[in-house]
């Protein structure tokens, strides 16, 4: 069965050389993965088509270097050999190796792997002197020519390579198997294939020029690996002796500016390390894992505190305390991804003899250093937004080395700014595949889409039986829940039922449209949907009026005490008979006159009973979820405040209004209903399933990330106690202030800044008690209710699938993820979902910009606005504009060492004078005298956009007057924002005190759980918290104060 | 999932240092195609052959390769106790063990043939095991000697001295209850791999080692040293017994092969 063959190998180590023989054996039977195979190879996976013209077998250079370009999807029949793999994981490192894996793995690209070297006939051993580069280029050739011999020559194998010699050598040698260079390859089979032409170039440029790299060191060269290694061990003993250096293991967490980065041990995530300076950043770059050596602690630097205007450090270093600051000795992982760049202008500066096509990009991120790009399109693509990948960053090389690979437009187009929102959070939205909708079931006209029989009879048929409707936005296209609810019993019982729809029916699991999904995308203007619209707007819509497959959450529950008798899951056939919107719920409920449009054509009588009948079952929901709000809130449901407008486009998408959102009581009663049917899910999965259950918890906050809420609070006059999120929620539900109802919303904010983040994860991980959900203090918590958004919820679906099965002693038939692909799972839908948040606010972030953008700042009195100081700063003051929904800076002092004095009238202007910070105000002495700013006091503050054109643009905030702003015409569109979140506020406050009263019976406070972009509600309400969190611009410094008081 | 090893040696640290650095680098022991360093797959044993009587003074003598490991296995005995007589047994006879590696055999040349730490181990190791295959209750008051030599270390150095000295000790015409086969295997991404070679031995597997009495699977050593969930204990132990007994084939193909060639010398 086996032959043996040995190999030499020549290792070295310490310098010295050791020889090793290492045993080969080759075997005559290996999977040529081809479905032209004529030798019944055990072909199990993917098989490469037979309907191709040719395969292609890319040499070890080619797979080494140009293996993006092997990752476009339309180059199909593509053979990876085993030489090439092995050369990857040898010259690349791990990352680029699990990429070359992951592709070959992923079903959607036609290419395969070979296992050359084990092959009889294809293995060649490697003679005596032969260089490597020409032993592994003959080895690859010598798979080739198997793979044509294999396949009887029925397939014309093309190899590609970037060896002219190899071109030369071998491509007269065999019929069939043709060698080429990569750049011919595409020219005369890909001809059309554009963007392939493009990357190839720019790659081969980028490598000529890192071989004519100088070789003047700027930097020190990193430590090899075993050094590092042996350091970390060793570091972690010396720590204990508290000796001043010593190696730390450290990963790159947050950093300001780029030149100025901080570190959070991987180990101990509570203290942070400071590097300062491009030396002593040594070539690491956001998102690295690397090792740093603590410097002296006479070295040590201290974080400023003060707001810091562009490049400019405006605090002095004195007063606050030292950090640990260190040095980057060495790189363990890379983590580099796409960045977008901007080509600056051609403005002669840039030497034009002999490095003409080298530009230095900046990047949109601020946190990435420049990137060298060698191109030849530099005047092209001036002001262009371009997508770049970094190659190598050498020690002798003042900046990385990349290669463009996608232009993206002009800067300051609002398509291009979105893309780029996209790109920087590694967010890819292709289109959906052919293949993708090949696999979806047909609704069209002439075919219209029927429920099978089968599946029918299985299902639990509430179609007749059940009031089933569903609540969502205005215009909603994606109903993926309905609620019903009955009594029964004689009115002893009632039946409360939550219908989510079965994406799992029509989307199998390892099916293309499962492989591609991971969230819908919500940008302030558009949405980037995770299924296909014949699944999300239709066939998985719960829509009024049509038959539907559901999965069904139904409770018992007493009609009195709402206590649950009985639950029961299922899979159901439902009919929704109202598709109803919030406002006309609302109305429904106020007893407001409404038409509902399912009756519009209905008989008086006919149309009164149906009336009725729909408002008695919104009533009773409407009790139920007060009820159920309630109890949360005894255990402790906290209540936070987020910021949230949205933008109101016009059909050219140009912005017309910013709009902050407007909460209903009915948002509630659904997002309450969900909430339930989460928890409810997540009990029953974790119960059948202990170990390998998707669910999502919500960590305690860190205490100190209350102090600021703490302090501010105390300066107010109120106490905040947080120990517990009950104690949080009472303590935050008494402090208001009658005089500003903005008060209580501030001190929310501020809390909702402190909280940690919901994450996904495997109950096999982690033990019980971690489960808890803080924010909404429950002790099981998952996502179920939005299977067509999110794909946790598919996931979910899957599960309860499985248990039901369980359950009803049926073996599901496949088995369930195990708690290690559930954990990876999680954590892939967590980085995905931080991403589309970063994404969501960034987006906001854009269009309030584009909003001011078109006005003057000096005259349109739209750009004038009134703020709410949060926050106290060395040189200004943190405000907050709940008009727009805007935080951010106003400075007290500018460059020229001015400050901010208040005239009689209250208007301010700048004049020299000199600035006392205290800890609850702040306060400028000019000689117009002094004027003080405090907390929670209302300015007047002037809106304008800082453009720069390389990266985001962003709000700048200018003081005009000390006093609150009041607008000429309080009846003016654009003021009713704010005057309704003042009065939601007030209703707020006294919602608090009359729960106090009457606790049996209290009004359910408003969540904003369900405001994000115009979408159905989601229960996801740290979706919106966490958005909020990113959203107050010195989160940085409360990190870093943290990590301060945490290390010293 | 803790399947970390933790060597308890700094000897082993210090013999393949390079080896530890190509784990740093992440060696893939098995690819996604199921295919292992050395192009096996996981439950494939590596080539083995033997020879018996390759010595004519000892009693019994084998020369056992399995892949690239190589040794000699010398058997001298029963014969009366030497040196100190205090250890006889009067019921049954002692068997002595003495493992040694040549200064050749690993990549760089080792100091101190025998006598260190890890050699008397697994002297130690070879006596238990041979005290339960060999029938010493057939000799009262006298000593079996088994010397074993590595002559090349490939891996799976103790599995393989234990199939020298079975073939050593039938070679001798010592009775025994039934062929003792030694295996190593390893667990690696939820997989045993069966018959370690030295790039998987030093490349961060839980290993074990397992010597059976193949006919009636009676399990004369087993060693761990490294750490593994207890789930998986069962499996690792399934598929070590799998190719002991694959090994035991081997070893009778070599004793019937042996036994013909003598008769046909000695022309019987």
């Amino acid at each position: 069965m086996i032959k043996t063959e040995k190999i030499l190998h020549l290792k070295s180590h310490r310098g010295r050389k050791v020889r090793v023989v290492r045993e080969h054996y080759l075997r005559e039977r290996v999977p040529c993965y081809s479905s032209l195979c004529q030798a019944d190879c055990e072909n199990d996976g993917k098989v490469l088509p037979g309907d191709l013209t040719h395969y292609v077998v890319p040499d070890v250079g080619v797979v080494v270097d140009f293996l993006e370009i092997l990752e476009f999807r339309e180059l199909q029949g593509v053979v990876f050999t085993q030489t090439a793999c092995q050369a990857v994981q040898h010259c690349k490192g791990r990352r680029q190796y699990n990429r070359l894996r992951n592709l070959i793995k992923d079903p959607r690209h036609d290419c395969v792997l070979f296992a050359n070297e084990f092959q009889e006939y294809s293995y060649c051993p490697r003679e005596k002197g032969e260089s490597q580069e020409k032993w592994q280029t003959r080895c690859v050739y010598s798979a080739a020519v198997w793979y044509h011999n294999h396949l009887a020559g029925m397939k014309d194998v093309v190899m590609i390579t970037e060896d002219q010699d190899a071109v030369a050598e071998y491509s007269s040698l065999n019929a069939g198997v043709y060698v080429i260079s990569v750049q011919d390859f595409l020219q005369n089979f890909w001809p059309e294939l554009q963007p392939a032409h493009e990357l190839y170039s720019s790659i081969s440029q980028a490598l000529q020029e890192k071989e004519s790299e100088s070789s003047q060191k700027e930097y020190t060269e990193h430590l090899p690996a075993e050094i590092l290694e042996a350091g970390i061990k060793s570091g972690r003993y010396i720590k204990v002796q508290n000796r001043s250096t010593h190696l730390v293991h450290a990963l790159f967490s947050l950093l300001d500016v780029s030149s100025l980065l901080l570190f959070c041990p991987v180990s101990d995530p509570s203290w942070a390390v400071l590097v300062c300076g491009n030396k002593n950043r040594n070539r690491a770059v956001h998102g690295d894992t690397v090792v740093v050596e603590l410097l002296p602690k006479s070295e040590w630097r201290g974080k400023v505190t003060a707001l810091s205007e562009g490049e400019e450090k405006s605090g002095e270093d004195n007063e606050s305390k030292p950090m640990p600051t260190g040095r980057v000795v060495g790189i363990l992982q890379r983590n580099w991804r796409d960045y977008v760049v901007t080509f600056p202008p051609r403005d002669g500066t840039q030497s034009q003899s002999r490095n003409s096509q080298r530009i230095l990009a900046v990047p949109w991120d601020r946190r990435i250093p420049k990137i060298r790009i060698s191109t030849q399109q530099a005047d092209a693509l001036q002001d262009h937004r371009v997508v770049v990948r970094i190659d190598s960053w050498e020690s002798t090389s003042l900046y990385p080395n990349g290669h463009s690979v996608r232009v993206l437009g002009r800067a300051g187009e609002m398509e291009t700014e979105v893309q780029t929102i996209l790109i920087e959070n590694c967010i890819h939205v292709p289109p959906f595949s052919d293949a993708q909708l090949r696999e979806m079931p047909v609704n069209s006209p002439e075919k219209p889409w029927r429920m099978d029989p089968v599946q029918v009879a299985e299902r639990r048929d509430l179609r007749e039986t059940h009031l089933v409707f569903s609540i969502d936005p205005r215009g909603c296209e994606d109903v993926d829940d309905t609620l019903s609810v009955r009594s029964i019993a004689g009115g002893k019982l009632l039946e409360l039922g939550v219908h989510i729809a079965d994406v799992t029916h029509f989307v199998a699991e390892g099916s293309l449209t499962d492989l591609e999904a991971s969230t819908t995308y919500y940008l302030a203007d558009r949405r980037y949907d995770m299924l296909p619209a014949v699944l999300s707007a239709d066939l998985c819509s719960l829509l009024g009026g049509v038959d539907r497959y559901a999965m069904s959450v139904m409770w018992e529950l007493d009609a009195q005490t709402l206590a649950v008798n009985k639950v029961w899951y299922g899979r159901t056939v439902i009919r929704s008979s109202y598709q109803l919107h919030y406002e006309l719920a609302q109305a429904l409920l106020n007893g407001e006159p409404a038409e509902v449009p399912e009756l519009a054509r209905l008989e008086p009588e006919e149309k009164d009973a149906k009336l009725a009948e729909l408002n008695q079952a919104l009533e009773t929901l409407t009790h139920v979820a007060r009820h159920l709000r309630a109890q949360r809130d005894r255990g402790g449901a906290l209540e936070l405040e987020g910021v949230e407008v949205r933008a109101q486009l016009d059909e050219q998408r140009n912005i017309t209004a910013l709009v902050p959102r407007q909460p209903l009581e009915v948002h509630e009663t659904v997002a309450e209903c969900m909430i339930y049917a989460n928890h409810w899910v997540a009990r029953k999965i974790q119960e059948t399933f202990p170990h390998q259950a998707l669910l999502r918890r919500h960590p305690p906050p860190r205490q100190e990330f209350f102090n600021q809420l703490v302090e501010s609070a105390k300066a107010m006059g109120f106490t905040i106690d947080t120990r517990t999120n009950k104690a949080l929620a009472d303590s935050l539900d008494r402090a208001v202030d009658p005089q500003d109802p903005l008060v209580n919303k501030m001190l929310r904010m501020m809390a909702t800044t402190a909280m940690s983040q919901a994450l996904y994860f495997s109950t096999g991980l982690e033990s019980q008690d971690q489960f808890y959900h803080y924010g909404l203090a429950l002790d099981r918590y998952t996502h179920f209710t939005s299977p067509i958004r999110r794909y946790a919820d598919i996931v979910v679906h899957r599960l309860l699938t499985a248990a039901i099965a369980v359950e009803r002693g049926a073996d599901s038939g496949r088995a369930i993820a195990s708690n290690k692909e559930l954990e990876e799972l999680a954590q892939h839908i967590n980085s995905k979902n931080r991403a589309a948040q970063r994404a969501q606010k960034l987006s906001t972030v854009l269009f309030q910009c584009l909003y001011f953008k078109e006005r003057d700042p000096q005259t349109d009195p739209q750009c004038v606005a009134d703020a709410i100081v949060y926050s106290i700063r060395n040189n200004g003051l943190l405000v907050y504009i709940p008009e727009y929904g805007v935080k951010g800076p106003v400075y007290l002092k500018n460059r020229e060492g001015q400050v901010v004095a208040a005239g009689e009238d209250g208007s301010c202007e700048w004049q020299s004078g000199s600035l006392r910070h205290y800890s609850d105000r702040i306060s400028t002495t000019s000689s117009c005298g002094t004027s003080t700013f405090r907390l929670c006091d209302h300015i007047t503050v002037r809106i304008s956009v800082r453009s720069t054109s390389s990266h985001a643009d962003s709000l700048n905030l200018e003081i005009i007057s000390n006093k609150p702003h009041r607008s000429a015409e309080p009846q003016q569109p654009h003021s009713q924002g704010r005057s309704q979140l003042v009065q939601e506020v007030v209703r707020q406050a006294e919602e608090a005190q009359q729960q106090a009263q009457e606790k049996a019976a209290r009004r359910p406070k408003l969540s904003r759980e369900e405001r994000e972009f115009s979408q159905s509600k989601t229960p996801n309400l740290y979706s919106l918290l966490e958005e909020v969190r990113e959203l107050a611009l010195m989160d940085l410094d409360t990190a870093a104060r943290v990590c301060v008081t945490s290390a010293s | 999932m803790g399947n970390v090893v933790q060597r308890r040696t700094r000897g082993a640290l210090r013999r393949c240092p390079f080896e530890v650095c190509g784990n740093m680098a992440g060696l893939e022991l098995l690819s996604d195609q199921g295919y292992r360093l050395d192009g096996r797959k996981a439950t494939e044993l590596r080539k083995v052959q033997a020879r018996m009587g390759v010595f004519a003074q000892a009693d019994g003598s084998a020369y056992l390769e399995q892949g690239n490991t190589k040794a000699l296995a010398v058997v001298y005995g029963p014969h009366e106790m030497r040196g100190s007589r205090s250890r006889t047994r009067h019921d049954q006879a002692v068997i002595n063990c003495q493992y040694s590696m040549a200064t050749f055999s690993t990549a760089e040349r080792k100091r101190r043939p025998h006598g260190d730490r890890k050699s008397t181990e697994m002297s130690l190791h070879l006596k238990q095991t041979f005290e339960a295959a060999v029938m010493t209750q057939l000799y009262p008051r006298s000593q079996i000697d088994i010397y074993v030599k590595i002559l090349q270390s490939d891996g799976g150095n103790y599995s393989v001295c234990v199939n020298a000295a079975t073939l050593a000790v039938i070679d001798a015409g010592i009775p025994m209850r039934d062929y003792v086969c030694a295996c190593t295997v390893g667990f690696v991404d939820e997989t045993p791999l069966a018959d370690l070679c030295y790039a998987e031995e030093s490349g961060g597997v839980s290993s074990l080692a397992l010597a059976l009495l193949p006919r009636g699977g009676q399990i004369a050593l087993l060693q761990m040293d490294a750490r593994l969930h207890q789930d998986h204990l069962e499996a690792l132990i399934e598929a070590a017994m799998t190719a002991c007994k694959g090994v035991s084939k081997v070893l009778d193909e070599v004793v019937r092969q042996h036994l013909q060639e003598v008769s046909v010398l000695t022309g019987e």
